[in-house]
């Protein structure tokens, strides 16, 4: 006879979360610092500028709509701007980018998402983009914005090569040395990667545990009506049976 | 008149604008915030362009930190240190100072090993 226990929810996705919750409320002070400069500096983009789209995601599926939205937004920001390359982190995604944009994909990572990432995941990503001296003037990193545990919308990160930076409003107020600067473009990239890759993460997390959770509740109202199905049945055989002796 | 209004849950105040006499700190790293836009009156931090003391109305400066020690005086009678492993200094014109360090750790946690 089967069980409910079998489609026991994982309790430990609830751990989960609320570690997931630190870890993005804590990378936000590091990216919002870099933030605040690009604020200061009254930094914007070139309009026919170069665009490299990030897209974040991950390798696995059962995660609900995590990787349509992401792929979705950056299939749109893609059809806005002509003149732009893609980057995609995670199979799920490319295979969803792959079905519209499939030229402008430019690299792919895999590998993503198997485990809370690391600053370090973050840097070799960055690191190897940037390895590929793909020209752009404003990278946009698309992710899974973590509203709450039952919501996640997609947004994106901005994030300026140096020239678009030393065009910048109000540049000449910041007293800086020449190779500080590309050291500061690299780190800022790696950053906001990092913050794209566990707000992601997050995202993902908590959608896989409603995902859980629903088919939990689903299977278990199956249970429940193949259970009187099952016991109709049996009764109307022992009857049938009882009604054959008596004749 | 200023209004400080101290808050009892950390060390932040609500302060008015860039002519405060206090530095206005955030020390982050990926994964951990260890000081928030808290009010210190001096950073000691070694860049690549030489070590250097930060207080407030500080001229606005991008710099790059090398391994090294970060002393953080927050008032008369407490200074913190850290040691990092790298990261960026940012001084904007508004009297704050960002720094964003991949790791750092408090001086105390090390041992003469």
């Amino acid at each position: 006879m089967p069980h409910k226990d079998k489609f026991q929810l994982f309790l430990f996705f609830e751990d989960y979360k609320i570690y997931e919750d630190d870890c993005v409320n804590k990378n936000d002070t590091s990216t919002k610092g870099d933030g605040a400069l690009f604020n200061n500096a009254d930094t914007k983009p070139p309009e026919d500028g170069q665009i490299l789209i990030v897209t974040v995601s991950s390798d696995r599926g059962l995660c609900g709509g995590i990787h349509s939205s992401v792929s979705k937004h950056s299939r749109k920001v893609a059809q806005e701007n002509p003149n732009s390359q893609i980057v995609v982190l995670g199979d799920k995604a490319k295979a969803q980018i792959s079905r519209t944009v499939r030229e402008k994909i430019k690299l792919s990572f895999n590998q993503i998402g198997k485990s809370v990432p690391t600053y370090a995941e973050a840097s070799a990503v960055a690191d190897t983009i940037l390895k590929e001296k793909i020209e752009f003037d404003q990278a946009v990193i698309i992710y899974n914005y973590f509203r709450s545990v039952i919501s996640y919308e997609a947004e994106s990160i901005p994030v300026y090569s140096e020239t678009t930076f030393t065009r910048s409003g109000n540049f000449d107020a910041y007293e800086i040395e020449d190779d500080v600067l590309e050291n500061l473009k690299e780190f800022a990239f790696a950053n906001s990667i990092y913050w794209g890759l566990v707000e992601g993460h997050a995202s993902e997390m908590a959608s896989k545990r409603s995902a859980m959770e629903n088919a939990t509740k689903n299977a278990g109202e199956m249970i429940d009506k193949l259970t009187l199905t099952y016991n109709r049945g049996r009764q109307a055989v022992i009857t049938n049976e009882l009604s054959m002796c008596l004749k | 008149m200023d209004l400080h209004i101290i808050s009892i849950l950390a060390t932040r105040f609500y302060a008015t604008e860039a002519t405060t006499n206090s530095l206005k700190f955030s020390f982050a790293l990926p994964h951990q915030t260890i000081y928030q836009s808290a009010e210190v009156q001096q950073v000691n931090i070694a860049s690549t362009s030489g070590d250097m003391g930060i207080l407030a109305n500080h001229v606005p400066s991008i710099e790059q930190l090398k391994p090294g020690v970060i002393e953080i005086v927050e008032n008369a009678t407490t200074t913190k240190k850290f040691f990092v492993s790298g990261g960026f200094a940012i001084i904007n014109s508004n009297s704050s100072l960002d720094i964003n360090a991949v790791e750092a750790f408090p001086l105390e946690d090390f041992s003469v090993e």
